[in-house]
């Protein structure tokens, strides 16, 4: 079909929305880096930074290691075998991904904390911020993985067996090399999240000998204001980034496998198998639920002990006193209120963009959607101080973000929606009559209801739980829950640190709600 | 030796995909198992793979009990309708896939993919990558690579159905070729009897989880046990037994079915000679259609109160029939089958 005047307009709008609050920010930063000779000498002759870029890396990496030691056997597992109880279980397990990181955060200081359930206390050490990681990405190998090999490789499986192999040797001849592209992919996501992890270390480990360069960057900007400084690692955090994007994209075409996909019924395991299932899903629901548990216990505590009380609740309920903390009632408000407009804003723009895509002559547009998955939110969040210094004075710059970082969600579960339409139901309203806002009203729009609850659903939980720019660009009157909860826990005081655990317990439900409906509707390409 | 099903039955649910079925393989026999779509065929013989355990029942090879053996100590070469070759595979490393297994040595493993890769005709096809060949050049790489470690026996599981009509007409002969040329038993399930019947000597006909009737082509084709089976062959002519007591030679049985490929039918008012086994009747023509080369005619017969579908080439009419067509028919006494169950 013709590109009409309609995608030509909505791609120009949605460029020019990513060229002002996307591109315009990140080349302020490029700019004041390079424009500052004497930052960059300084950074780069300074060991620290240098300290900083190796911790960065060496964490991730050895966090992307634990990841898949523990998710590959569970994908293989996964993809292999249905038991009772399996889609219950995916969906579980998917619960940490979608868990903003103050929630993954207060859920390990529940657990390992100064004050935690289990006594041994972890804070400062590189083994919580590993476990943490691995709490996080688990999920990203096991549906990647898992989910890619489900599709094809029963039949291949079968196959094998009646040629001779075992359920050892198929795995080894068969299951591996097909999922290799898959896990690599999967590995490179998680090495990136862990890469820029934020918040999960701000809350686990404060102390600067474990600080990522993300966290780095917060530092320096919103401590030391060392803006120069904090440039010149935004642009190395970004061609670290960059650079293992490219190698991933590459390594990704070279290796691919098309499989036929295709829903097939598993058999149930056996013998060894069974045992390795059991003890790979008693490890992984141990990981992921006894934080969540731990964080919910603890904020039912009562004082002396009782079980369970609201008094954390109300504690946190509790008007702003004299120490500027937002209230739950004024956390909880600031965030649906920024969730809400965020979500709308990442819905227009992405819609826009994916229709401009997809019906107009904006291909090209296409990688760029995914740019924005790349930039780290506190970077974001920077570029945003930097390029409009009077959004510091206006609460606007925080949706702004949160729609900017929600934005390749919205576009990549509305893009495929969008292709999938025929073609020919848009072609035969134009045949009746209709003009392309017409067909978009009238018969597109109405198809893609479920992919725009999805989409929605996405933008709102991303907004909820962000946190690396929104500490950059807050103020304390409109504080987020994310924000309430880690000022809290920086204060002294048993009464703070369980209106902290209460806090964390109401934006642990409100996310999880959203996902639940979520998880219900509709699918999306992540 | 051979094959032995004793009373296999798997269930899912309350769906008895397989519902006591017992069957003999003999040696260098191919078996068609043929049946409709959901009878239970492609269960059947993912249980004689050992891809399923049977619920209950034996399978035995060579007097061996191997219900409980897993597929890849069984040795059985399977071909899957879809084929399942391992996409990250080149030609040759699919064929030799049993053959590493078995620990053959490289050397003997590339003699004989060579060996395997010139009987399905794909000399020179070796380092091709599985997903750039044809639909029928994959099928027949399926073929080498269940054929390679030299199996006990060959399960094909629908494996032309999904090649188009012309490739599928060309490799029904030419498995059959293979396989009677093969010192291989082979179990061959189809939903298409023209592929049954091309393929094996022997048929086993399923339906329901059960097996209703084994025999060569032409006792299944020329005595179909039941109405169903009749029908499901595409014989058109089944009768009450009630309503024939006005046909000549007609047998007496609740069921009757009426052989339409032994009628002869000429024009009426010649007089002709017929035989003292052949009882004759005058027919109208109601419908008459060309399919094809062939005439389909469904013709009255009032003197026996009975209708009568009839096809067949031009040859054996004389002139084009038209509705109201007056027609001389012939029945032989060896035309009619008495059907033991509807």
């Amino acid at each position: 079909m013709r590109p009409s005047w309609l995608s030509t307009a909505l791609g120009v709008a949605a460029s020019t929305f990513l060229a002002v609050f996307f591109l315009l920010p990140l080349a302020v930063i490029l700019a004041r880096s390079v424009g500052d000779g004497s930052a960059l000498t300084q950074v780069a002759t300074n060991p620290f930074y240098w300290q900083r870029l190796g911790f960065t890396t060496g964490q991730a990496l050895l966090s992307t290691a634990l990841t898949v030691a523990l998710g590959l056997p569970g994908a293989l597992l996964f993809a292999r075998y249905d038991f009772a109880g399996k889609r219950f279980l995916t969906a579980a397990f998917t619960i940490p991904f979608v868990m903003p990181t103050v929630v993954a955060g207060i859920g390990f200081l529940a657990l390992f904390g100064p004050r935690g359930l289990t006594g041994l206390n972890l804070r400062d050490t590189l083994a919580l911020i590993l476990l943490a990681h691995v709490f996080y990405n688990y999920a990203i190998v096991v549906r990647v993985v898992g989910g890619f090999l489900e599709g094809a490789a029963p039949r291949l499986l079968e196959a094998a067996s009646t040629l001779g192999a075992d359920a050892w040797r198929s795995t080894l001849r068969v299951s591996l090399p097909l999922a290799l592209p898959a896990l690599l992919a999967s590995a490179t996501l998680v090495f990136l999240f862990c890469f820029t992890s934020f918040g999960v270390i701000l809350i686990l480990a404060p102390s600067p000998h474990l600080a990522t360069l993300e966290v780095e960057i917060y530092r320096l900007t919103a401590h030391l204001l060392e803006l120069g400084h904090a440039a010149v690692l935004v642009v190395a955090q970004l061609v670290v980034v960059g650079l293992v994007t490219w190698l991933y994209t590459r390594m990704q075409a070279r290796l691919a496998v098309a499989l036929p996909a295709r829903a097939e019924a598993l058999p149930r395991p056996r013998g060894r198998s069974r045992v390795l299932l059991g003890v790979n899903l008693l490890v992984a629901g141990a990981l992921i639920l006894s934080p969540l548990g731990a964080l919910a216990v603890q904020a039912l505590e009562g004082p002396g002990g009782s079980f369970p009380s609201l008094a954390n609740l109300v504690g946190a309920a509790r008007p702003a006193n004299v120490l500027g903390l937002a209230s739950l009632g004024l956390a909880l408000r600031n965030s649906l209120l920024f969730a809400t407009t965020s979500t709308v804003i990442a819905l227009i723009v992405g819609f826009a963009f994916a229709y401009a895509v997809a019906r107009g002559r904006w291909r090209v547009l296409d990688q760029l959607s995914l740019l924005p998955l790349a930039t780290s939110p506190v970077t974001l969040g920077f570029g945003y101080l930097l390029a409009f210094p009077l959004l510091v004075t206006h609460p606007w710059g925080i949706p702004l973000a949160h729609a900017l970082i929600a934005f390749p969600f919205v576009a990549r579960s509305l893009l495929p929606a969008l292709r999938g339409l025929d073609p020919a139901l848009a072609a035969a309203a134009t045949t009746l009559g209709a003009g392309p806002g017409r067909v978009l009203w009238r018969v597109e729009l109405p198809q893609l209801g479920s992919s725009l609850l999805t989409a929605a659903s996405f933008a709102f939980a991303v907004s909820m739980g962000e946190f690396g720019a929104t500490l950059l660009l807050v103020r304390p009157d409109y504080a987020t829950l994310p924000v309430a909860i880690f000022d809290r826990l920086g204060r002294p005081g048993p009464q703070h640190y369980g209106a902290a655990m209460a806090l964390a317990l109401v934006l642990m439900v409100v996310t999880g709600a959203v996902m639940a409906l979520l998880q219900r509707r509709g699918r999306s390409e992540f | 030796m051979s094959l032995r099903l004793n009373e296999l039955r798997k269930h899912y649910g309350a769906t008895r995909a397989v519902d006591g079925v017992t069957l003999e393989l003999g040696e260098r026999e191919t078996l068609a198992l043929l049946g409709p779509s959901g009878c239970g065929k492609s269960t059947l013989l993912r249980l004689v793979a050992g891809l399923e355990t049977p619920d209950a029942g034996r399978i035995a090879l060579d007097d061996a009990d191997i219900t409980a053996l897993p597929p890849q100590r069984r040795r059985f070469g399977m071909v899957f309708q879809d084929y399942a070759l391992f996409p990250h595979l080149n030609v040759a490393r699919n064929v030799a896939f049993g053959l590493v297994e078995l620990g053959w040595p490289r050397r003997d493993q590339e003699a004989r993919v060579a060996e395997l890769l010139e009987l399905v005709g794909l000399e020179g096809l070796e380092d091709r990558r599985v997903q750039q060949l044809s639909g029928g050049q994959q099928q027949r790489v399926a073929l080498a690579r269940a054929l390679a470690p030299r199996p006990e026996v060959l399960l094909l599981d629908e494996p032309l159905s999904n090649l188009d009509q012309t490739l599928r007409e060309a490799l029904k002969d030419e498995l059959h070729g293979l396989l009677s040329s093969l010192p291989v038993r082979a179990i061959y399930v189809t939903h298409d009897q023209s592929e049954a019947f091309a393929i094996a000597r022997r048929v086993a006909i399923m339906r329901e989880g059960r097996i209703t009737q084994v025999g060569t082509r032409e006792e299944v084709l020329e005595r179909p046990g039941s109405a169903w089976l009749a029908r499901f062959l595409g014989h058109r002519n089944l009768y009450d037994g009630s309503a024939l007591q006005r046909v000549p030679g007609a047998p007496h049985a609740d069921t009757v079915l009426l052989r339409a490929d032994m009628v002869t039918l000429r024009v009426a008012g010649q007089a002709v000679d017929v035989p003292a086994d052949v009882a004759t009747t005058s027919g109208t023509v109601r419908r008459a259609r060309r399919d094809g080369l062939r005439w389909q005619l469904e013709l009255a017969l009032p003197d026996w109160s009975l209708a009568l579908a009839w096809e067949g080439f031009a040859r054996e009419l004389e002139g084009a029939p038209r509705e109201g067509t007056e027609l001389h028919v012939e029945v032989p006494r060896a035309a009619w089958v008495t059907l033991e169950e509807r």
